[in-house]
């Protein structure tokens, strides 16, 4: 009964992924598909052909979309660990108002602050680069890594960290060797969330980069809206196959603990 | 060590960032100094530069065709690098240059030149964020007629935009439901109150929606003529009540009895596509041919315009005001409009010939009527024959408020 269930919940979880994703390569390849017929009547490569064709720039898309998202992903992290360890760890004053502040980017459309920040951006030639689309993304990502790294700082006694001081290690071995591999877990899972977040952006993508900078949701939202079935599907199966990378290297991560 | 990869990484997308400084005072003048130069020099200031066109990207077959045919040739001929910055909406490329407009970004723009027309350029104009005037200055503006260069929806032209594509409203039935479709108004209501629950329309605001209901406008105004000539409160009043009533009309045997309206022109046509209306409408006269191409159609589908005609209209060209390479936008904007890109653009994309047939010759004539068009797309000189010009744009927001109060809410 109980190993019934098992299959039964794995039949289902699988499905629950597995179908939309089918759904997805029917269309990309799908020709002549209306009411009522359950399969396409005709099947063709069109999409695919387009998406690997050198107009299409669908590589260039990827790359940077991996780009913006692996900056944004390190930087993220970089500011998040330190914040998340004194948020865990120390009792200050305003404590509760840092927490609530550090909130408000996620409680607020985050395209509110984009907005806000975009004519900062424009007056110091930050606007329609690279490198102001990280900052940007920086804005929901900050939050989710540190609340994150911030629940596994506090399952995490600082007195380990002192006592590897007292035996005489470093700083640098302290964290190497006693905080990292005790953290890593809450790292791989924050960093993995920040990677989707900014993987998925499209709103401040588009408002800071101005169209100058192509990621693939930009592209991806054109199809969607001149209703492009077969293009949308394909660039939503391309956009799909990073994402499960990640995921399958934060699962790797987790059973090494 | 992971970490430091990703540093290096970081480092080398910012030292690209930072190396894309062009050689400005060449490309870079005002509209006075354009004036006064020869097009040649233009064209000279133009070669090695790199001009940002900031496109509607929604349609493959297009994409295609200006990644490819047009910046090859740009290249080749001009030694321009054409660079498309995609949009979804023009609207996103206007309220940039408006962003940048307050910022105080007047040089160096994101945008060198932009696919506008109606009421984005309205706006767009009214803001002065576009620069000119400069489109009667073009070479080929020759191939153009007034009605091309006068007003867009409207809002008087005086040389901010220049002409270089042509668009005209059409119905889509397939001749396998509806052998004979309507072609008059009256037909159509006849027709829809025959056929209960096969006939919608899009909700205005969208675009084709607006269109549909603005041709009823002039319909029932008595004609597009009278709505040229700014705006008459009069004649709005009584062509707006005789549009209401028609369609308040018709409303009970529409689609869910007019309780509710596809919203856009997707839905439109997966509506069309799954056979649960027998029409749908779109501002491109070769829309039905292209999806028939990509499968989304039968192959039966065929489409139609009102025996009246058609509302159709231009859509133009604009340079940013703050556009870093003006002189590379003026070339590869004269190259839009020329004849050549005109032909190759009906071959490949079956895209309606824009020029005028008046002003080009006898021979550019005949090989422009036998360009070749898709299946479903009508002939030039069919369309050209019902062609309705756009009223003024203060008529359109009218009619859609109109319509929101007392079609949608009633």
């Amino acid at each position: 009964m109980h190993r019934l269930t098992k299959i039964i919940a794995a039949i289902v979880t699988l499905s629950l992924a597995v179908i939309p994703v089918l759904l997805l390569v029917i269309w990309s390849f799908g020709k002549a598909w209306y009411w009522p017929a359950i399969l396409p009547r005709a099947w063709s490569g069109r999409a695919w052909a387009y998406i690997f064709s050198p107009e299409a720039n669908v590589g260039a898309a990827l790359l940077t979309s991996i780009a913006i998202a692996l900056a944004v992903t390190a930087i993220a992290l970089l500011l998040a660990l330190p914040a998340a360890r004194a948020i865990a760890w120390h009792e200050f004053i305003g404590k509760r108002v840092l927490l609530f502040a550090l909130l408000l980017p996620v409680l607020a459309p985050p395209l509110a602050a984009a907005m806000g920040v975009h004519s900062l951006f424009l007056r110091y030639g930050l606007a329609d680069s690279i490198t102001g689309v990280v900052l940007v993304h920086l804005i929901p990502t900050v939050p989710y890594t540190t609340l994150m790294l911030a629940g596994s700082f506090s399952r995490f006694d600082p007195n380990y960290e002192a006592q590897a001081r007292t035996l005489g290690a470093s700083w640098l071995k302290t964290w190497q060797y006693v905080t990292l591999p005790a953290i890593a877990p809450g790292m791989a899972v924050a960093a993995a969330f920040a990677f989707l977040i900014s993987w998925s952006q499209y709103l401040m993508t588009l408002l800071i980069g101005g169209g100058r900078i192509v990621t693939l949701p930009l592209s991806l939202v054109a199809f969607q809206r001149s209703g492009d079935e077969a293009i949308t599907a394909a660039l939503s199966l391309v956009f799909l196959a990073p994402t499960l990378v990640v995921f399958a290297i934060v699962a790797r991560f987790l059973r090494d603990e | 060590m992971r970490l430091s990869l990703i540093f290096c990484l970081i480092f080398c997308l910012w030292l690209t960032a930072c190396n894309q400084a062009v050689n400005k005072t060449q490309s870079q003048f005002t509209p006075e100094q354009f004036a006064a130069m020869k097009w040649e020099e233009v064209v000279a200031r133009a070669r090695g530069t790199t001009v940002n066109y900031g496109m509607w990207a929604g349609d493959e077959a297009r994409n295609r065709y200006f990644q490819g045919a047009v910046a090859d040739k740009l290249k080749q001929q001009y030694g321009i690098t054409l660079k498309i910055v995609p949009n979804s909406d023009v609207a996103e490329a206007v309220n940039k240059l408006l962003n940048e407009k307050s910022a105080g970004k007047n040089t160096d723009g994101s945008l060198d030149m932009i696919w506008i027309n109606g009421e984005n350029f309205r706006s767009a104009k009214q803001a002065g964020v576009l620069w000119g005037p400069f489109a009667d200055k073009m070479p080929n503006i020759k191939y153009y007629d007034e009605q091309a260069r006068t007003s867009d929806f409207g809002t008087p032209i005086e040389s901010y935009e220049a002409p270089w594509q042509r668009a005209q409203f059409v119905f889509a039935h397939d001749t396998s439901r509806v052998p004979a479709p309507p072609k008059s108004i009256e037909a159509l209501r006849e027709w829809i109150k025959a056929h209960p629950g096969r006939f919608t329309y899009i909700a205005p605001p969208d675009f084709t929606g607006s269109v549909f209901i603005r041709h009823l406008l002039l319909h029932f105004g008595g004609g597009a003529k009278k709505f040229q000539t700014g705006f008459d409160e009069q004649l709005f009043q009584t062509a707006a009540a005789a549009t209401i009533e028609y369609l308040n009309d018709i409303k009970p045997f529409l689609w869910r009895k007019g309780e509710t309206y596809p919203a856009t022109q997707k839905e439109a046509d997966r509506l069309f596509a799954n056979n649960e209306i027998d029409f749908t409408m779109n501002y491109g006269p070769s829309f039905a041919s292209e999806r028939i191409e990509r499968g989304e159609y039968p192959a039966t589908v065929r489409t139609f315009i009102f025996d009246e005609g058609t509302i159709g209209n231009y859509s133009f060209l604009g340079i940013s005001f703050n556009a870093a390479n003006v002189a590379g936008a003026l070339v590869v904007t004269n190259y839009l409009m020329s004849l050549e890109n005109a032909m190759a653009q009906g071959k490949t994309l079956g895209t309606l010939f824009p020029l005028s047939l008046n002003l080009i010759s006898p021979e550019e004539k005949a090989a422009a009527e036998a360009l070749p068009r898709g299946v479903a797309t009508l002939s030039i000189a069919e369309l050209n024959a019902h062609q309705i010009p756009e009223p003024d744009a203060q008529y359109l927001a009218r009619l859609e408020k109109e319509w929101a109060q007392k079609v949608l809410q009633k």
